[in-house]
């Protein structure tokens, strides 16, 4: 596909099991891990396993639902403007949105938890309370959401139909999402050692939420390039000669030449695709070193697009990027970083994202 | 004032249709095997979008409200012992995923949307904006059960898909977006749908402030 063209980064915030973006940034420079072993279905038992929840809320679903004082937190750090306004739009993505409402209304049949179950119910929900107007469009690409957001958003500037626009992600885990990586088995009692060359691959699951203000004139970041690609192979495996990856990273690797890059990889922990990819990315931008954050935050599922390039920001800002935390060697490329490093000699950094069905997605970030 | 030529559009309407019967009627419509484990609104989404004859450069525009119904009540109804193939079949995009994973066809863009009053503005603007050469625009709901009892379900099965390209030979309609400054009206996926069935015009402000006018050939 064609790149699209470059959009200004005017401000990105986040929100992890570890705090905001600048909090989030210097504890994983401390090699903190977010994940701790919990119980798969919450108050219902079932097998520990690496979650990483943000601000000490339970994983069970509450009526309304107990992530929402986080959000409004992190929106109170969105530059303000009058967003969701005709000029003003809002793009929000997430895997999913309230789902985690619909298995606690089934278990217990409280019809409160109803009113948040739905995509378009909980994002009007939240648009209320968050003091939006009716310009928001929603979006859910399991993993890559977050990228499908910003792509939409830059195009919609670049349309001359906005001069600015709000990209808003979250994912707030659940039962009906830690069950079902459980059920799949890549959610297991192991923590996830992304890129590593190991027996058993595993991942864990954390909270995430994050924004993205683009411009078309202000920011001294840019957003240089994005992509996506689809290999509709199959719903858990990519196609085995890593073609999606190579077809995603194509037109970013065009924007990026002569530049000195950094990878943040999605990494979540899994075998095969870790291999895939970082296979894919090391000959893609050869010398480049790769970094995924997962192995300490968890994957934060539809949010990861956007709370990574938060924290892609801040690492530039500090002139150092985290390392693979939990990761150990033997690694499946010499590329990958175990150990933080700094970003003085770099300009510009890749991320990619992954998702169900072969779902691809990267952009290169650059700084003036 | 951003404009594309509607050039294929098929539609199903199977009414009240059990999703078994729907999986016999459509069976030959996929690779052998294939729909054991497709739900009723992938088999349609899927059939509908194969009346376009998919091509590798096509970007591709989901719209659903609820997405798949019937999967999620009978994921959420799998626990303690979560299913792990109703797990991937409940997921938002799977209606399109299940159609072309069977077909392994790829694709560049793919943009699954969401919404209510709004979505059909916003899945035709995204369309609109899109580089690709052409542009499949597809969506649809499935009838739930005790998710629609519980108001959280559509209570009615369709599914729609159009061709969208710059090339007006041909072409069975105009369809156009331009901003204006006025207040909008909503129009439901289901409503978009009833437009299309009867090939209606259509002339209204929808969406973000935008006029939505679609003029049948």
């Amino acid at each position: 596909m064609l790149p699209a063209a470059a959009v200004r980064l005017e401000a990105a915030g986040c929100l992890t099991a570890l705090g905001d973006a600048v909090s989030t940034h210097s504890r994983l420079l401390r090699g903190e891990r977010a994940l701790s072993l919990s119980p798969v279905l919450g108050a219902e038992g079932g097998e520990a396993v690496p979650l990483a929840l943000a601000g000490g809320r339970g994983l069970d679903e509450t009526a309304p639902p107990n992530w929402l004082a986080q959000l409004k937190s992190l929106a109170d750090t969105i530059p303000a403007d009058d967003w969701g306004s005709p000029h003003r739009p809002v793009f929000v993505t997430s895997s999913n949105f309230g789902v985690g409402s619909l298995y606690a209304f089934r278990r217990t049949g409280e019809q409160a938890h109803l009113r948040y179950g739905t995509p378009s119910l909980c994002v009007d929900w939240l648009a209320r309370e968050l003091g939006w107007g009716s310009n928001v469009t929603t979006l859910s690409h399991a993993c890559v959401s977050a990228h499908l957001g910003l792509l939409l958003a830059t195009r919609t500037l670049h349309a001359g139909l906005a001069p600015r626009a709000l990209v808003f992600t979250f994912d707030f885990i659940s039962p009906f999402v830690t069950g079902g990586f459980h059920a799949l088995k890549i959610l297991n009692s192991g923590f996830p050692a992304p890129y590593a060359d190991r027996p058993t691959g595993s991942i864990g699951l954390g909270d995430g939420a994050g924004f993205a203000v683009l411009s078309r004139e202000r920011g001294d970041f840019t957003i240089a390039a994005q992509s996506v690609y689809n290999e509709m192979h199959h719903f858990t495996a990519n196609r085995a000669d890593g073609a999606g990856f190579a077809a995603c990273l194509g037109p970013v690797k065009t924007a990026a030449v002569e530049r000195k890059l950094w990878l943040k990889g999605h990494g979540t922990g899994t075998l095969e695709a870790g291999r895939l990819e970082s296979s894919a990315l090391t000959a893609t931008f050869p010398g480049a070193p790769l970094v995924s954050w997962k192995g300490s935050l968890g994957h934060t599922l539809g949010s990861c697009g956007v709370v990574e390039l938060a924290l892609a920001v801040e690492s530039i800002r500090a002139g150092r990027a985290p390392g693979t935390v939990g990761s150990a060697a033997p690694c499946f490329s010499p590329a990958v970083a175990l150990e933080s490093f700094s970003t003085a000699d770099c300009d510009g950094v890749v991320c990619a994202s992954n998702a169900f069905g072969g779902a691809h997605a990267a952009f290169l970030l650059t700084h003036d | 004032m951003i404009e594309r030529y509607l050039q294929a559009l098929s539609l199903a309407d199977p009414g009240d249709e059990d999703p078994a019967v729907t999986r016999d009627r459509l069976r030959e419509r996929f690779p052998k095997g294939a729909t054991r484990r497709m739900t009723q609104l992938g088999l349609l989404v899927g059939a509908a979008l194969d009346d376009l004859k998919p091509r590798a450069d096509d970007a591709i525009v989901y719209a659903t409200g609820y997405g798949e119904s019937r999967a999620l009540e009978a994921y959420l109804d799998s626990f303690p012992g979560a299913s792990p193939t109703l797990f991937q079949t409940s997921i938002h995009p799977s209606a399109v995923q299940q159609a072309m994973i069977t077909r392994q066809h790829a694709v560049g863009e793919f943009f699954p949307m969401t919404g209510r009053g709004n979505l059909v503005a916003q899945a035709i603007q995204t369309a609109l904006l899109s580089p690709a050469p052409r542009v499949l625009v597809c969506g649809g709901e499935e009838r739930g059960t005790w998710l629609l009892e519980n108001g959280v379900a559509s209570a009615r099965t369709f599914a729609l898909a159009f061709a969208l390209s710059a090339e007006p030979a041909g072409a069975l309609a105009r369809i156009a977006l331009q901003p204006v400054e006025a207040n909008p009206e909503e129009i439901s996926l289901e409503a978009f749908f009833d437009v299309l069935a009867r090939r209606e015009p259509l002339n209204r402000i929808v969406g973000q402030g935008a006029r939505l006018t679609l003029d049948w050939s």
